[in-house]
């Protein structure tokens, strides 16, 4: 399908890892999704095959090309079966040993032409790639939730990544219909860094007594046109979520805008996590999660 | 509970001919008070374009459109405001220029005429303070352009009687838009929260985190916005962010509103978005930049 088909390792099962799977195949690649235990790979990949499957049905895709990306794509627990990878992408628990180790142990793994990509979200990218002996081959590659279905990915180079290994990204990035912007390695890139303190100036409003969830929601809804309120959102992204991005930016900018605000805390604690949870700033009659 | 049939707007720029039509289209008769027939004919084509518009879309019929012209009228004399249930101005954001206007009509509209200001800079209490009768006196903030944004802050002086407030939420709700009540605080609700998010971006930008254009496509990719934040700031003005922002920062001391040095050179330099063709996004080599 695509002028080169290239071997795309993801490491790490869930949400982000699976989507970026299904992206790598659906691209054209072989991509082989890796996680630690067998479950989390029979997860991962029954996720994935569900959304391929259901993009077919929806048109989106012939019945041919599902099938097609289902063929390419396996997973496995076992690092050695990487090692013919191109690309590594890792999309692990946002945790900067964890992510350090893992790209040391591939250094020994992959040849020393594969990419290293890191789908961090708030960590720096050359913090992560200090972790392998080739730093010049790690670039930071962001991609937005659900993975499969949001086109952007925000792109960041470590201080010792070679340009090289940045054009050969935005290729690979390209092939599988990804649209790029070039961000600095600075905390939250782009997109968080400008969401966080928006969305905890909103919950500090809503604390002054500024307005009421739904007043608020409909204000910005009404006067900016996004396509949702501030609080909405938070009970899609989740609560826990939130408190967890929020305080890595503040810890790493100590500005305290990037704080999370004493109800996020409230919140948790009282269990209202969002949608997830049935309840957060809004109840909701039912968990399940859309446009999966 | 008054209704307000009669209503005046005060200016027929963009917002006072966005507000004009809103109001005429409920139905209503307005009466547009501007300083010579010069502004009155430009007020009167925005509105004309802007409804003709409409009628090429099939958003509504020529019927409609010369219904809603027919029923605003416009004059110079500000005797010919007598009458009016409302009034709805809409002037320059200068503090002098709208009490002097204000006090002026104050005196020729009835002692329970409803005044309200469009203004999203300037404090509605200090206004109502320069008036006889402070309690008739609220914050009306449409969004531009007005025809389109749903939502109006109907905005609660110290002084304004409640009974003032309420009248004017449902006189919102009967345009077919929004209300929401806020407090005379600086930036109300929506400029209190979009300022600072504005001013955080054109920071970075200066700061050289990335392209314009990279910083509004992850902006509308990622969140699904209609606009990126440097393009929302070259359609607002960019000298009408810095004022704003400025006065809100003058209120409060609060860093958040601190104008970024960056948009005081843009004005400085005349760039300020679309009205002027160049800004963050308009009028630039970066635009269209291949990778």
């Amino acid at each position: 399908m695509t002028p080169n088909k290239l071997t795309v390792a993801v490491l790490g099962g869930g949400t982000m890892g699976a989507g970026i799977a299904v992206t790598a195949a659906r691209g054209g690649h072989r991509a082989i999704l890796r996680d630690i235990d067998d479950e989390a790979v029979r997860r991962g990949l029954d996720n994935a095959e569900s959304f391929l499957r259901k993009s077919a049905s929806l048109g989106k895709l012939t019945a041919e090309q599902a099938d097609a990306a289902l063929a390419d794509l396996s997973g496995t627990t076992d690092l050695s079966d990487i090692a013919a990878a191109d690309v590594v992408i890792e999309a692990v628990f946002e945790d900067l040993e964890l992510k350090k180790q893992l790209f040391a142990e591939l250094d020994d793994v992959v040849s020393r032409d594969a990419l290293f990509h890191t789908n961090t979200s708030t960590l720096s990218v050359t913090s992560i790639a200090a972790g392998s002996r080739y730093p010049e081959r790690v670039v930071g590659t962001h991609y937005c939730n659900p993975a499969q279905l949001m086109k952007l990915v925000e792109v960041a180079e470590g201080r010792h990544t070679s340009s090289e290994a940045t054009k050969r990204s935005l290729e690979f990035l390209e092939s599988v219909g990804k649209t790029t912007v070039i961000t600095k390695d600075r905390p939250g890139f782009i997109l968080n860094r400008f969401l966080i303190p928006w969305e905890n100036n909103c919950i500090r409003a809503l604390e002054a007594g500024m307005g009421t969830v739904e007043s608020i929601d409909r204000a910005v809804v009404g006067a900016l046109r996004h396509p949702m309120g501030p609080f909405q959102l938070l009970d899609v992204v989740g609560l826990d979520v939130h408190k967890a991005v929020s305080t890595r930016l503040y810890e790493q900018l100590h500005e305290p805008r990037f704080a999370p605000p004493p109800l996020v805390d409230r919140m948790i604690a009282a269990g209202d996590l969002g949608r997830k949870a049935g309840r957060g700033f809004y109840t909701y009659d039912s968990t399940k999660s859309f446009g999966a | 509970m008054r209704t307000f049939q009669r209503v005046a707007v005060l200016g027929f720029g963009t917002m006072g001919g966005g507000i004009a039509q809103v109001v005429a289209a409920s139905g209503r008769d307005v009466v547009v008070l501007e300083t010579n027939q010069e502004r009155i004919d430009r007020g009167f084509a925005t509105v004309r374009g802007f409804l003709d518009e409409g009628v090429r879309r099939g958003k509504s019929t020529e019927a409609d459109r010369d219904a809603v012209l027919e029923r605003i009228s416009a004059i110079t004399d500000v005797a010919g405001l007598a009458g009016v249930d409302l009034v709805i101005e809409a002037v320059t954001e200068r503090q002098d220029v709208k009490v002097e206007l204000l006090a002026r009509v104050a005196e020729v509209v009835g002692e329970d005429t409803v005044l309200t200001t469009n203004t999203s800079a300037l404090s509605v209490t200090d206004l109502a303070a320069h008036l006889p009768r402070p309690g008739r006196m609220a914050g009306l903030h449409y969004f531009n352009p007005a025809p389109l944004m749903e939502l109006v802050e109907v905005v609660r002086a110290l002084q304004t009687d409640a009974a003032v407030i309420a009248d004017l939420v449902s006189f919102v709700e009967d345009l077919g838009k929004s209300p929401v009540e806020v407090k005379d605080r600086p930036g109300f609700l929506v400029n209190r929260l979009l300022m600072p998010y504005l001013n955080d971006v054109v920071q970075e930008y200066d700061n050289d985190l990335a392209t314009a254009d990279d910083v509004d496509v992850a902006i509308q990719l990622g969140l699904g916005y209609k606009l990126g934040p440097l393009a929302l700031l070259d359609l607002i003005g960019i000298d009408v962010h810095q004022h704003a922002t400025e006065s809100a920062y003058e209120a409060t001391l609060d860093p958040q509103f601190a104008p970024p040095p960056l948009l005081s050179q843009m004005v400085a330099a005349g760039y300020l978005g679309n009205k002027s063709g160049r800004g963050f996004r308009v009028g630039t080599t970066e635009q269209g930049e291949g990778r």
